[in-house]
């Protein structure tokens, strides 16, 4: 039997080749929006999985570091090393900050930890320049994110920096690149106010705080015991907010990425309500196109059934070429998006999916004009 | 088996209702034998293109009877639900234009209602060549209809029509498009094709020059169908 479909797709080729692309690129918008998701995902988690920690320990009522404002003692880690179970525990300040960079400001996310000790949020595989933090004081380890250079000097606080080492990937939840600093340096910036504070808080009775704070304490576990268990022991008895690694990613993901996962499958969705409806005023133009010739084939007795098919198959073929189109596109501009878009298998297939449904709904309009098509409009007279 | 291809007992067709009702035709009463070429005249206007498709089960009649061959179709209603199947089946139209599918080849042009209905692509395209052969347009088997020339097209239109073996043809103006000497070739191998497929072929026509080549006349006036022999 003829495919109509194939011979008429064939006889307008390059039309119907370009109107794929066109809606494609839409397609491809898609696509990018939910590896945009999927990139906000994997920047929130990045920090998380290079720390490879088991437990979080942070101020009491708080979610952690990552949520909201949260200082906890520097020797609490001290405390809750001897715990059994627990194998290292190290302390952690994270800060925005804004680095000084020739004429403009870059906002980066500062980690603050003990070079010295055995847990770093430092993930050597991302060092691509220069080496990690090797002293206590005025090294900076800078993502490449930042613009920032081996062996560029920046001031900081009361401070010169030398930046020491250069990473690649390592940004933080909201894609801003991290800057690591050792601990004493970290503290420095976000707890010890300046001289002029420290004298006028004197002036007013007020005792300047330690410095001596942190963000949160990490700990690791040997092998073999439980974090729920040991998170409960360290809630009941230390007086603090305590959570699992899984509990902090969950955090992470639901209260902070929720609202702009929400905010772009909305737009994902409306822009495939958007491509429905094109491909429905495509289907519906080309069929309007070739009611001479579908009025007729039903006079000639061709069945409904044969030229429904064809409005059917060509949707399809439309929506599945421009699928295709819509890959090639999202793969070739990806890479040059500011924050990190992921594009996955999986959810070019439940696009697919959705693609070959909405085709079908689309062809709906072009079927309904080809049923309600007048076989005596073909006889002129 | 009678010889009988068409006959029509008074057949009657009037559009919209109350103040608005048209009359076209008030009383139709013909035949039309297997192998006999009949021209429809009448002006413009007068129904001659509603007759053709009474006849053709497309538009439907408001009163009357019609056979298709031995078999009545309709009796003040269509007698079948599958008109469409008639057509296909029992029915080959020419029109003025020749209304070929653009994106099909002439051989698939032709094939496409006898694969339609149930004839393997090899036997269509087989009997389709035999055709085209017939019409001297076989070297043009493969080629798109935007690339012959009208009168080529014309006669691919033809050999579209006969490729179900129809019983009836119904052309309506096939000659309009043409010039004269086209117009005497087409009515002529209408008239060989009635003789030759034993078929019956109903051709409206404005054209006086081409009267003298049909077998009857069949002329719509004061709206009824009234038989003029030549």
């Amino acid at each position: 039997m003829i495919n109509l479909a194939q011979k008429d797709i064939s006889h307008t080729f390059g039309k119907f080749i370009v109107t794929a692309m066109g809606v494609g690129m839409l397609f491809g918008v898609v696509l990018l929006m939910i590896g945009v998701y999927r990139g906000m995902v994997v920047e929130a988690q990045g920090l998380l999985k290079d720390m490879d920690v088991d437990i979080w320990v942070v101020q009491e009522n708080t979610l952690g570091p990552f949520a909201e404002s949260s200082r906890v003692h520097e020797d609490l880690k001290d405390t809750l090393r001897v715990i059994k179970g627990v194998d290292k525990a190290s302390a952690i300040t994270f800060q925005n900050i804004q680095i000084p960079l020739k004429n403009r400001q870059v906002r980066a996310f500062a980690v603050g930890y003990n070079p010295y000790e055995d847990i770093s949020p430092l993930n050597l595989d991302r060092l691509v320049s220069g080496r990690d933090l090797q002293k206590s004081h005025y090294e900076m380890v800078a993502d490449d994110k930042s613009g920032l250079k081996l062996h560029d000097k920046v001031k900081l606080g009361r401070n010169i920096y030398a930046v020491v080492g250069i990473t690649h990937g390592a940004v933080s939840s909201s894609g801003d690149p991290l800057v690591f600093l050792s601990l004493k340096d970290a503290q420095e910036l976000q707890f010890l106010y300046s001289n002029s504070r420290i004298r006028n808080d004197r002036d007013r009775g007020i005792v300047t705080g330690a410095s001596h704070m942190v963000n949160a304490i990490v700990l690791t576990l040997h092998n073999g015991y439980s974090a729920d268990e040991i998170s409960s022991e360290i809630k009941r008895f230390k007086h603090k907010s305590v959570y699992t690694n899984k509990q902090q990613e969950s955090i992470l993901t639901k209260n902070l990425v929720e609202r702009s996962s929400k905010q772009i499958g909305l737009f994902t969705a409306i822009l495939v309500i958007v491509s429905t409806i094109i491909i429905a005023l495509i289907i519906y133009t080309m069929t309007l196109e070739k009611m001479k010739e579908i009025a007729i084939m039903k006079l000639i007795g061709i069945p409904n059934s044969l030229i429904v098919k064809m409005i059917v198959q060509e949707t399809l073929i439309l929506g599945i070429l421009a699928f295709i189109f819509g890959n090639i596109f999202a793969h070739l501009v990806y890479s040059n998006f500011p924050k990190k878009v992921v594009l996955l298998n999986p959810d070019a297939f439940v696009l697919l999916v959705v693609i070959v449904i909405a085709s079908i709904l689309s062809s709906f309009v072009g079927v309904k004009k080809v049923i309600s098509a007048d076989p005596a409009s073909a006889i002129g007279g | 088996m009678s010889n009988q291809s068409i006959k029509v007992e008074n057949l009657v067709k009037r559009f919209g209702k109350g103040d608005n009702l048209v009359s076209i035709l008030e009383g139709g009463d013909f035949r039309v034998d297997k192998g006999e070429l009949v021209a429809l005249v009448a002006p413009s206007g007068a129904g001659k293109t509603t007759l053709l498709m009474m006849i053709g089960c497309v538009e439907e009649p408001t009163s009357g009877k019609i056979w298709l061959g031995d078999e009545k179709v309709y009796d003040n209603k269509w007698l079948t639900k599958e008109t469409r199947k008639i057509r296909r089946e029992k029915i080959g139209f020419i029109f003025q234009a020749h209304y070929l599918i653009p994106f099909l080849t002439i051989l698939e042009n032709v094939t496409l209602v006898s694969q339609v209905n149930g004839i393997s692509k090899q036997q269509a395209e087989k009997e389709a060549m035999e055709l085209l052969e017939y019409f001297d347009i076989a070297d043009k088997a493969h080629v798109k209809p935007s690339q012959l020339s009208g009168g080529q097209n014309q006669r691919v239109a033809i050999a579209r029509a006969l490729a179900n073996k129809p019983q009836i043809i119904l052309a309506d103006e096939p000659t309009a498009a043409l010039d004269s000497a086209r117009s005497v070739a087409v009515v002529k191998m209408l008239k060989r094709i009635a003789i030759d497929q034993n078929v019956a072929v109903i051709m409206v026509t404005h054209d006086d020059a081409m009267l003298p080549l049909c077998d009857r006349i069949l002329k719509i006036e004061d709206k009824k169908v009234k038989n003029k022999y030549i």
